[in-house]
């Protein structure tokens, strides 16, 4: 669905993304990673057809960056980094004045936009002035704003980032809803949580691309594999019988919680919670110890930083 | 070029920046003022008066007594500083709705439309340019009724309008309302400030002073030849700035260069 080969964009000189070369499927929710400045915005922009590559190519929906640019536009959405809302307008005029940009007819926009409201729970506020609105609910019509036209491809730049959790949840769900409708989504975030829960694919950059898969392979790939287990009567018994399972490279004790290194855990950990029971201890909870993903990024960019 | 999405975008920025003060005191306060407070003290001490006949002003007209002649210079002076208006109302506006916007980060959403930039262009253009020419011809209709009402004592019959304000209203307004706009897209490209753009488009009245002191000099006798003169000028000047503008508003630059 989305296509870039050598995407590669440089501002007075500075390479701002350089030479990304990746495809994102259909229906697929993808996840660009990053830390400031990497360049992701850049590569929303370009996808977009708002700012021109130096260099490479890029195709959305099949069309080619630059050269069908009006066709792209008919089929994506985008959610800028901030929001742009006409202040002095209300929430309903505000979506309807972008919908009729589109060319949605009437009765469709109207369906739209009062399901989007309803959606991001601001029908009842749809008269008043945006203006007026808080940062998270200008966030939610924003989000409204990039859906009134059923775009086929979504890029959303950082959606959660000024939502409380609750929005942040209300977004994440709406996102998982449209991943139903065979919407293909990219996602542009800080939030490592956010993207384990909600992407299929994510890539990583830094100006060029690190790397790019699954969340679950990254962190199997890239993350140190610890597993957190508490344990109600943890004793030196049971720490004992931990340390001999095939596999366990290293456990660190804190409290009544084990921290359990090893190469694989998802081989591992069935064997380890195995001795654990054998050996009468009772566990409370199995977690992933280091946070997964954000291990694993950390690790990447903090390699990669020039 | 579809009509309907222009004019979508001219009614929103209609709409929206309908609420500033500035806008405001374009829209309202200044018409009331060149249609009410101006030729009130222009026409209205010579109405009473006798006037002396060694101090009539050089463009006064031949063939009339001497206070028909005064008035009617004076009238004359009216229906020019009416040009004043569209030099000034669209540039308040298209410094909302170009530079504000830019600010504001309003820009991006709209350029990831599917519209073209001649679309945009000419949306916001519009946008700026018929509340300017709707003032104005408003404000001229308020000033012509009262310039009528004060004169027709002295001369008879309706002194307004007459070929200069009619000129003046239908050819020469619209074309520095054009102008106005050209000249703001032109500065919002390069400044990031409502205020400051407002204040730089103030170069769109040098055409209408340069104009007015022409006339106040007793230099031009206003006959067909230099009304049209004027126009072809203001046509002129008007495709080169159009040109201009529509050279600044490429979308793939706007995100980049708009600093
Ligand atoms: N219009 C511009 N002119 C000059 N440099 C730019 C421009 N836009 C972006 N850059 C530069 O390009 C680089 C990438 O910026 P970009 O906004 O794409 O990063 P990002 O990954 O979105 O960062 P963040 O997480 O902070 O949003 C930065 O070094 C930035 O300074
Ligand atoms: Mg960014």
């Amino acid at each position: 669905m989305i296509r870039l080969e050598g995407l590669t964009r440089r501002f007075n000189g500075r390479t701002a993304v350089d030479g990304l070369t990746f495809r994102v499927r259909e229906g697929e929710i993808f996840g660009l990673l990053g830390p400031n400045g990497a360049g992701k915005t850049t590569t929303v922009r370009m996808l977009c057809c708002l700012i021109r590559p130096s260099e490479g190519r890029a195709f959305v929906g099949g069309y080619e960056v630059g050269r069908e640019a009006m066709k792209i536009r008919e089929i994506v959405g985008l959610l800028p980094e901030s929001p742009g809302l006409y202040g002095e307008l209300s929430a309903y005029r505000n979506l309807d004045f972008y919908a009729r940009l589109y060319g949605v007819p009437k009765q469709r926009r109207e369906e739209n936009i009062e399901r989007f409201l309803k959606m991001m729970d601001l029908w009842d506020r749809r008269n008043d002035p945006v203006g007026s609105f808080s940062k998270g609910m200008q966030q939610k019509i924003a989000i409204a704003r990039s859906m009134v036209h059923d775009p086929k491809v979504l890029f959303l730049d950082e959606p959660t980032a000024a939502l409380a959790p609750d929005s942040a949840k209300v977004v994440r769900d709406f996102i998982l809803e449209l991943k139903h409708e065979k919407r293909t989504i990219f996602i542009c975030t800080h939030n490592l949580y956010e993207a384990e829960r909600i992407c299929d694919r994510v890539a990583i950059i830094n100006t060029k691309l690190i790397t790019l898969g699954s969340p679950s392979q990254l962190q199997r790939e890239f993350g140190s594999g610890k597993t957190e287990v508490q344990i109600k009567n943890l004793g030196s018994r049971i720490l004992h019988a931990v340390k001999k399972v095939k596999g366990v490279l290293k456990v660190e004790v804190s409290g009544n919680k084990l921290l359990i290194q090893s190469k694989d855990p998802e081989t591992v950990n069935p064997r380890v919670v195995e001795a654990i029971v054998k050996n009468g201890g009772k566990i409370l909870y199995v977690t992933r110890g280091a946070h997964g993903l954000e291990e694993a990024y950390l690790k990447l960019v903090g390699k990669n930083e020039v | 070029m579809r009509f309907d999405r222009v004019w979508e975008i001219a009614k929103k920025d209609m709409a929206s920046v309908r609420r500033h003060r500035y806008v405001l005191y374009g829209l309202v306060v200044m018409p009331l003022i060149f249609a009410i407070v101006v030729p009130m003290i222009t026409i209205l001490p010579f109405l009473s008066a006798e006037v002396a006949g060694d101090n009539l002003p050089p463009f006064a007209p031949p063939g009339f007594s001497v206070k028909q002649a005064t008035i009617l210079a004076m009238v004359s002076l009216l229906s020019l500083i009416f040009m004043f208006i569209p030099a000034f109302v669209p540039s308040v506006i298209a410094s909302y709705t170009f530079v504000g916007e830019k600010i504001n980060k309003q820009l991006e959403p709209l350029l990831a439309t599917p519209t073209t930039d001649s679309e945009l262009l000419l949306g916001k253009a519009l946008g700026a340019f018929l509340p300017a020419v709707g003032v104005t011809f408003a404000s001229f209709t308020g000033m012509v009724i009262l310039v009528d009402l004060l004169t027709l004592p002295i001369f008879g019959y309706p002194v307004l309008p007459d070929l200069l304000s009619l000129v003046i209203l239908f050819v020469y307004c619209p074309l520095i309302a054009i102008l106005s706009v050209s000249v703001s897209v032109f500065i919002s490209s390069k400044v990031n400030d409502v205020r400051a753009a407002t204040q730089l488009s103030g170069v769109s009245v040098l055409p209408v002073l340069g104009f007015y002191f022409l006339f106040l000099g007793g230099l031009l006798k206003l006959d067909w030849v230099e009304l049209a003169l004027f126009a072809a000028l203001l046509v002129l000047i008007d495709a080169g700035l159009f040109y201009l503008s529509k050279m600044t508003f490429q979308r793939e630059e706007i995100l980049t260069k708009w600093k």
